[in-house]
């Protein structure tokens, strides 16, 4: 089933998206990729309704390029995410609305930080340190989560709460980031019934957005 | 009321004009030159550029706009009315990629503006765009240049090179008696600022340069590289002139040593 | 019929000239000069007010809104102030344009509008007003002061055509080419906040008609970032703030003056 993560480190955001396409339980093709460069530091990664996928994130992309071209320079990550959730939240109100998820990663070069957003088909946004969406999800979260270590510290009878990522680390390198997206890989792979294969990666960071071989 | 055919633009006037498109090719007239120049594999844009008041943001200032990745436009004219069309066109190369997945050809992108600045000269209400514009770029896998014009009539047509605004008729005859097929790019560039020369009295720092080498590499020259240019060519000037003129003195000097031999000869008889 | 939409505004002359849009530009020539500087670490406009006398009612403008008597400059978004000269009642509904085109960026973008892009709205409904039928060109010139994460401060000038460019310095309205070579001379380009106040006080002291600078003949605005949140900050001056601004830079009215009114 159609699962893609995504997660923040220092300086970049990795985002993984499965490479199959499939029509009810037959899939149809396994290289898919899913993950569209819409401008030169912003990655998104769509699924849900194939078709609909595509022609959003065509959309976006052809909207995005406008805006450049209009004003030599790209919209900041911010702002691309606020333009696009607000485009799914007008679909939504249509008579055919776009059924598409996204993982919106990108780098804001005015301010050198790398964001990520976690956008869904009824419009719902929010800036997150990392997300999935699909069924892969439930198996990456709770690997990535953030926990509450809570300590009593016997003398002074106080509670300390500690708040420690499992495996997300948004102060990690590129090496170690990719490391735990592996984790998250081989954990789907190992739980889901109907885990995906193949995975494409990207990454964008200061020099831009590229693919990664995992 | 016998003087609302040049007013009503739905209507011709007696002797066929449509005066309201002629008027705008007027305000084009008034309009900063420029020049498109296509070389074998490179075509070249040159603007006269109004000289940036001591005060004035340079960036603002620009005359040369992209429509798209691999397409350029320069035009003549009212300025607003150009900002106006070029974003039109901007929006008509996205809308065309996201329908049919490819990038606009040149001609096509041509069209599309020359077909908006026809329907500013027919449907009611409205005067024409004030503007000529040059279109230059490469079509997606082709490595043939492209240069067009299209008019405030709406015409549009495809160019080894020409010009517009200001003095575009010295400029275009200079181009008749100076353009040769298949140009190198740096003959190209030459002969673009070259040709701007005719009509820009001040020189590199009122020229602006764009070079379209292929799909999507586009290069600005600087104030140095186009100053070098201008020199070199001021140089070439001076040295036909410097060779015009001793021709004129050898001549001279022949005839004068003939009619000093021919009076010796009389002086002889 | 084919006259319905017609009418002398919008068409070009024979010599190809756009007449009403000269004509707007010599309205606005009239105009009360407004003049802005821009610094490194923000911009400053200053205008001269025309509707004065000793009757008018300005205690508005002591009390409510973001300061201004609301007849030259207005804060058109958080990050933007603009200075208008001309027509009074098309500025009005310039400004009013411009401020739900500032929000309607925010609602789509979740961030204030560049000001460069706010100056390209306006312009392109100012180039409207000179393409179609029926309509005469606004009789308005603005000047934009504002700040935004890509250019930074900036400072921009609109026309009637709807032409607009970027400046450090520049004036619009009556004297603006006496003002403008006097900005000439004394523009620097790395000047400060702080001297760009004395610089558009001392030359709107020499470019306006009256002998003597007040609250009553002028309105003033900086747009600075605000240290703490780095956000932008404009500020409009009120009335009495205006006096103590001119008494400081030494450029206000005389004492008998002042003893006179009061």
């Amino acid at each position: 089933m159609e699962t893609s993560f995504a997660l923040t480190g220092k300086g970049y955001v990795i985002v993984a998206s499965d490479t199959t396409a499939a029509r009810s339980i037959v899939k149809m093709k396994t290289d898919e990729d899913k993950i569209k460069v819409v401008s030169p530091h912003l990655l998104m990664s769509y699924s849900g309704e194939p078709g609909d996928t595509i022609q959003f994130a065509e959309y976006v992309e052809r909207n995005l390029r406008l805006f450049h071209i209009r004003n030599n320079y790209s919209l900041r990550p911010s702002a691309a995410a606020s333009w696009i959730r607000r485009s799914l939240a007008q679909s939504l109100r249509s008579r055919k609305p776009y059924s598409v998820n996204l993982m919106l990663g990108g780098y804001d070069v005015t301010i050198d930080s790398p964001h990520l957003y976690w956008i869904d088909y009824l419009g719902t946004m929010t800036e997150v340190p990392f997300g999935a969406h699909g069924y892969g999800s439930y198996f990456a979260l709770s690997l990535l989560d953030r926990y509450v270590l809570s300590y009593i510290s016997s003398k002074a009878n106080t509670h300390f709460f500690l708040f420690t990522y499992r495996y997300h680390d948004p102060e990690a390198t590129l090496q170690e980031g990719l490391a735990t997206l592996k984790r998250c890989i081989d954990e789907v792979a190992k739980r889901l019934v109907v885990s995906p294969g193949k995975y494409k990666v990207k990454v964008v960071d200061k020099d831009g957005a590229r693919e990664i071989e995992l | 009321m016998s003087r609302s055919y040049d007013r009503a633009l739905t209507v011709f006037s007696p002797d066929g004009h449509l005066f309201q498109v002629e008027y705008a090719l007027e305000a084009v007239r008034k309009g900063t030159c420029a020049v498109g120049v296509r070389g074998k594999d490179v075509v070249v844009l040159g603007v006269e550029k109004k000289s940036v008041l001591q005060l004035q943001d340079p960036r603002t200032v620009r005359k040369v706009a992209m429509l798209d990745d691999h397409i350029c436009l320069a035009f003549a004219g009212l300025t607003a009315d150009g900002r106006v069309l070029i974003d039109k066109a901007r929006i008509e190369c996205q809308s065309h990629r996201l329908t049919v997945e490819d990038p606009v050809t040149v001609e096509y992108i041509t069209r599309h503006i020359a077909g908006i600045q026809q329907r500013y000269t027919q449907s009611g209400g409205v005067r024409p765009f004030g503007i000529s514009t040059l279109i230059v770029g490469f079509d997606p896998n082709d490595t043939k240049p492209h240069l067009y014009m299209t008019e405030p009539s709406g015409i549009y047509s495809a160019w080894k090179a020409n010009a517009i605004g200001r003095s575009s008729k010295t400029v275009r005859e200079f181009l008749e008696k100076n353009h040769k097929d298949d140009l190198s790019r740096e003959e190209s560039i030459k002969l673009a600022v070259k040709s701007l020369l005719e009509v820009v009295q001040t020189g590199a720092k009122n020229i602006e340069i764009s070079v379209m080498e292929s799909y999507g590499k586009i290069t600005n020259l600087d104030l140095a590289q186009i100053e070098a240019i201008v020199s070199e060519i001021e140089k070439e000037k001076e040295a036909e002139a410097e060779r015009k003129r001793s021709r004129l003195a050898a001549t001279a000097a022949g005839q004068a040593s003939m009619t000093s031999r021919a009076t010796e000869g009389t002086s002889g008889q | 019929m084919s006259r319905r939409y017609d009418s002398r505004t919008t068409i070009f002359s024979p010599e190809g000239r756009l007449y009403q849009i000269e004509y707007a530009m010599e309205a606005i020539s009239h105009a009360g000069t407004v003049l802005g500087v821009l610094a490194k670490d923000g911009v400053v406009l200053a205008a001269e007010k025309k509707v004065t006398g000793k009757l008018l009612d300005l205690s508005g403008a002591k009390e409510g809104g973001y300061g201004g008597s609301g007849e030259k400059i207005f804060l058109l978004n958080s990050n933007v102030i603009g200075g208008v000269a001309g027509l009074t009642a098309d500025a009005n509904s310039l400004i009013n344009y411009a401020r739900s085109a500032a929000q309607q960026h925010l609602l789509q973008y979740n961030e204030d509008i560049p000001v460069e892009l706010l100056a390209q709205r306006l312009c392109d409904m100012k180039q409207g007003y000179t393409q179609y039928g029926g309509l005469r060109p606004f009789g308005v010139s603005l000047l934009y002061a504002g700040y935004d994460q890509q250019h930074q401060f900036q400072l921009y000038h609109s026309d009637p055509s709807g032409n607009y460019s970027g400046w450090k310095a520049t004036c619009i309205g009556a004297n603006n080419g006496t003002a403008q070579s006097l900005l000439k001379q004394e523009y620097k380009d790395d000047i400060e906040v702080k001297a760009a106040i004395s610089l558009v006080l001392k030359t709107m002291s020499k470019t306006m008609d009256s002998t003597t600078l007040g609250s009553e003949k002028l309105e003033f605005a900086v747009i600075t970032l605000d240290p703490e949140t780095n956000l932008p900050k404009a500020k409009i001056y009120k009335p009495d703030e205006i006096d103590e601004l001119l008494q400081a830079e030494g450029l206000s009215k005389k004492e008998d003056d002042n003893a006179m009114k009061s």
